[in-house]
């Protein structure tokens, strides 16, 4: 082999050993380096809730990774011109300067004679044969770069396993996020039915529409935890402030009366009362209103105007418009007046059929709420209030006198589900289980001063079994009905308490809301 | 041009030093230097107390060397015509004419013992000689025959009478070598060798074309643009007012080495690194000559002067800080 060539391959190997040794050293201060920051990032992170417990963990192994190899591989692959190198490797291996004085020669042959160059890599080839890097240069690690990513591991692991409060502040955080973009997703589902429901009429859909617009639009605006579950509180209350009460009545009252209708088989308001007993008023409205008294029977019009005044007296109760104008209907058939039966055919027809309408609100309003309330409920429950949620939600109910909450509902429309509002009123006598809330459970216990398990405190047993007697109550029984305490009174009390306890910092800050509502509503 | 292998370089260098060492016992720097030196092409200026062998040293390199050898003693009444020669009037056939009769310092090697005894006139007559290799005698320039050495030898201690170097003397000679006591092993060699019945005498080592061919072989070693560099930086901060100057000499030295210090210090170089056996000069090569090389031409300042600051501490630390 040329000995320049023999030469350079020694260069080249000296080279790859310095890389290799490089990028060693390097890659362990990149350790450290990673680790450091790892550690400081990692628990600033932790402070402001941005990781839970896997979430820190990998990234205090995936930052340390890449730091240790961005240094180590950018150590090893930094550029080292071979001409330094040289230089560098005659100081390591004290070749006195051979072997740069060897590669300067062969780029610039006019330094010296051909024969003077000659001997000089010959020389220089000798002395690097006698070289061995890994002796002549080994690997050395100082102890205090070696000791710094043992501690700060060490500092990372005590680090993680004090921050168990942070990964849960962090989950919950999470949670509530999750559960709020869920709730997103749910307006935006209910706005694309109310958009779709056919059975409502555009102003309706426009009524419906703006609560729930309104409140996409806060919780994209502001997704906290308490704005998110005021804003769906009280989006559901505006929505159940759609309903009408009084249209749900009549829409009960016209299908009980449909069914008796629809037995009697061959009367001319027949598939009038199949289409109520089916709950379909506005169908029913449509053939009422075609209906041709004219061409009806003497006797099909006496038992027309029979059938009317039991429909009228049927929702005389919750809806005497309609009542009256059916009783008109059969008083004009009775008298033998047609054309005023079918004006005043035509007039219930159309308040049927706007009760109709109105009962299309109220489910979609009611179904609307419900879905509310339950997002209410949800959202709190991410954010680790489940079951003051459900008490909420719950109260809520009860107040609302509506099957809303995230209990069994006991509505009567066959479309809702489980959880879902319901159409009938729960009494307001409603126990738990009947509309949300399921059971009860603490959720803040003071606890004794010192904690459970601290030292037992007798009293001196001074004179027998009986123990020494310290003082003495009155003996006098109090009159009957003094121990009662005016609710007012009581109620002012435990607000009180109440207040000093938020402001005392002593109630979890995103339950502060729930119960400032809860005593709210225990306000006479 | 290299007519001679390094390897016959060596073995010259190493039979000169052989055949000086039988006489000279010891002061193996100092002919280490003065060989270096010699082998450079450059001047010595040998500095020390009386009785330490300076001119026997160079006495025994001239018959080492068999090279034409002439001493000059130099006295305060020594004129430049007695070293230079001077022109006579000659009466042959008939004829009178001027003729010019060379001085002492035609010859090879010149042994100019005690230099700082002649007067500035006297030894201003070197001058040329030692820069040009010639000598100018009423109006004529005679070439002086190569190799040509001036070997001077000065006393520091005594004062009185004597006249020192002027810088731009001193900075002709290539180096300057102190002699140093003998250790007493070598003092013990010196008594024996001194008072017996038989005086060593040294042999033939070498001639002027020998040496003519080891200043050609020497001149052509490769050096490294990094050492070239680090000579540059080296001679360079021996001045007060660079930036690499070391703290000794921001504060003792009032003026720094002159370009003929670092030629100095590159030439060593190479010769010692032939004499070490490579064929490239290495940075261990300048840190050899370094002190020799600048230490007569680093002009210490009034502190350093009153504070006893010798040039070669001064050197000493630069070769410390100086980064290689």
């Amino acid at each position: 082999m040329n000995p320049f060539d023999e030469l350079t391959q020694h260069l080249t190997g000296w080279i790859r050993w310095r890389r290799v040794r490089r990028g060693l050293t390097w890659g362990l201060r990149g350790l450290t380096l990673g680790l450091l920051l790892a550690l400081l990032w990692g628990m600033a992170g932790l402070r402001q809730g941005w990781f839970v417990a896997w979430e820190f963990t990998a990234f205090v192994i995936l930052l340390t990774l890449a730091v240790t190899l961005v240094t180590g591989l950018g150590a090893a692959l930094w550029p080292l011109p071979r001409l330094q190198s040289a230089r560098d490797f005659d100081r390591a291996f004290h070749l006195r300067e051979r072997i740069s004085t060897a590669l300067e020669l062969r780029r610039n042959p006019g330094l010296a004679p051909d024969d003077l160059r000659q001997r000089q890599l010959e020389d220089a080839l000798a002395a690097a044969r006698t070289v061995n890097p890994r002796r002549n240069l080994p690997l050395k690690i100082r102890p205090l770069e070696a000791l710094l990513p043992l501690v700060l591991i060490l500092l990372t692991i005590v680090g993680y396993a004090q921050s168990a409060r942070y990964f849960q502040a962090a989950q919950q955080a999470r949670d509530v996020q999750n559960a709020i973009q869920e709730q997103v997703e749910t307006i935006e589902e209910l706005l694309q039915k109310v958009e779709n429901n056919s059975s409502l009429t555009e102003e309706q859909k426009k009524t419906l529409s703006a609560p729930l617009q309104q409140a996409l639009n806060d919780l994209k605006q502001n997704p906290g935890l308490e704005s998110s579950v005021s804003t769906l509180v009280s989006t559901g209350e505006k929505l159940q402030a759609l309903t009408d009460p009084q249209a749900a009545q009549t829409i009960q009252a016209l299908q009980q009366a449909g069914s008796n209708l629809a037995g009697q088989q061959g009367s001319p308001l027949q598939s009038v009362g199949e289409q109520l007993a089916n709950g379909n008023p506005i169908a029913a409205a449509s053939q009422l209103a075609n209906t041709d008294v004219s061409q009806l029977s003497p006797e099909q019009t006496a038992q027309m105007a029979e059938q009317l005044q039991q429909l009228a007296q049927a929702v005389a109760s919750s809806n005497p418009q309609l009542a009256q104008q059916l009783n008109q209907a059969a008083q004009a058939l009775q008298n033998g007046d047609p054309a005023a039966a079918q004006q005043a055919l035509n007039q219930a027809a159309q308040s049927m059929a706007q009760t109709g309408q109105a009962q299309a609100m109220n489910q979609a309003a009611a179904q609307a709420a419900g879905q509310m309330q339950q997002g209410a409920g949800q959202v709190i429950a991410a954010g680790g209030g489940q079951n003051a949620a459900q008490a909420g939600a719950g109260s809520s109910q009860a107040n609302s006198g509506q099957g809303a909450g995230s209990g069994t509902g006991t509505g009567d429309n066959p479309n809702a589900q489980s959880g879902e509002a319901g159409t009938s009123p729960i009494p307001q006598n409603n126990q738990p289980g009947d509309g949300g809330e399921t059971s009860y459970e603490q959720i803040y216990a003071p606890s004794l001063l010192g904690g459970e398990g601290g030292p037992q405190v007798g009293l001196n047993s001074g004179s027998g079994e009986q123990g020494e007697v310290i003082g003495q109550g009155p003996t006098t029984p109090g009159s009957e009905g003094q121990s009662l305490v005016p609710y007012t009174e009581v109620l002012g009390r435990y607000e009180e308490i109440n207040r000093r306890a938020i402001e005392n910092g002593q109630i979890p800050f995103e339950f502060t809301q729930i119960i400032r509502s809860y005593f709210d509503a225990l306000k006479p | 041009m290299t007519e001679i292998s390094i390897e016959q370089f060596r073995q010259t260098a190493a039979k000169i030093e052989t055949e000086v060492g039988k006489v000279i016992v010891g002061q193996g720097e100092v002919v280490r230097h003065v060989l270096v030196s010699i082998l450079a092409g450059g001047h010595v200026l040998l500095e020390g107390v009386p009785g330490l062998g300076k001119t026997m040293l160079i006495r025994t390199l001239g018959q080492a060397l068999d090279l034409k050898f002439s001493r000059i003693q130099f006295t305060p009444d020594l004129m430049p015509a007695d070293i230079l020669g001077t022109e006579i009037l000659s009466d042959e056939d008939g004829r009178r004419e001027f003729r010019f009769r060379p001085g002492p310092i035609f010859a090879n090697l010149v042994l100019a013992d005690e230099i700082n005894r002649a007067t500035p006139k006297t030894q201003s007559a070197l001058l040329e000689a030692m820069q040009e290799g010639s000598v100018t005698v009423a109006q004529k320039t005679y070439r002086l025959e190569q190799p040509f050495f001036v070997l001077a030898t000065q006393n520091p201690l005594e004062m009185e009478g004597t006249y020192p170097l002027p810088e731009a003397q001193l900075d002709r000679f290539f180096f300057k070598v102190n002699v140093t006591m003998p250790a007493v092993d070598e003092m013990v060699e010196i008594l024996e060798r001194t008072t017996g019945k038989e005086t060593a005498a040294a042999g033939r080592a070498a001639g002027g074309a020998e040496i003519a061919q080891m200043r050609a072989l020497a001149r052509a070693v490769p050096v490294a643009s990094h050492v070239k560099e680090y000579i540059a930086r080296l001679m360079l901060a021996t001045h007060p007012e660079d930036e690499n100057a070391s703290p000794l000499v921001k504060k003792y030295v009032r003026y720094g080495v002159s370009p003929r210090g670092g030629q100095a210090l590159m030439l060593g170089a190479k010769v010692t690194a032939l004499l070490e056996g490579r064929y490239n000069v290495a940075f261990e090569d300048v840190h050899a000559v370094a002190p020799a090389a600048l230490r007569h031409r680093l002009l210490l300042n009034f502190d350093g002067l009153a504070e006893g600051v010798k040039p070669d501490d001064v050197i000493g630390e630069l070769l410390k800080l100086m980064p290689s």
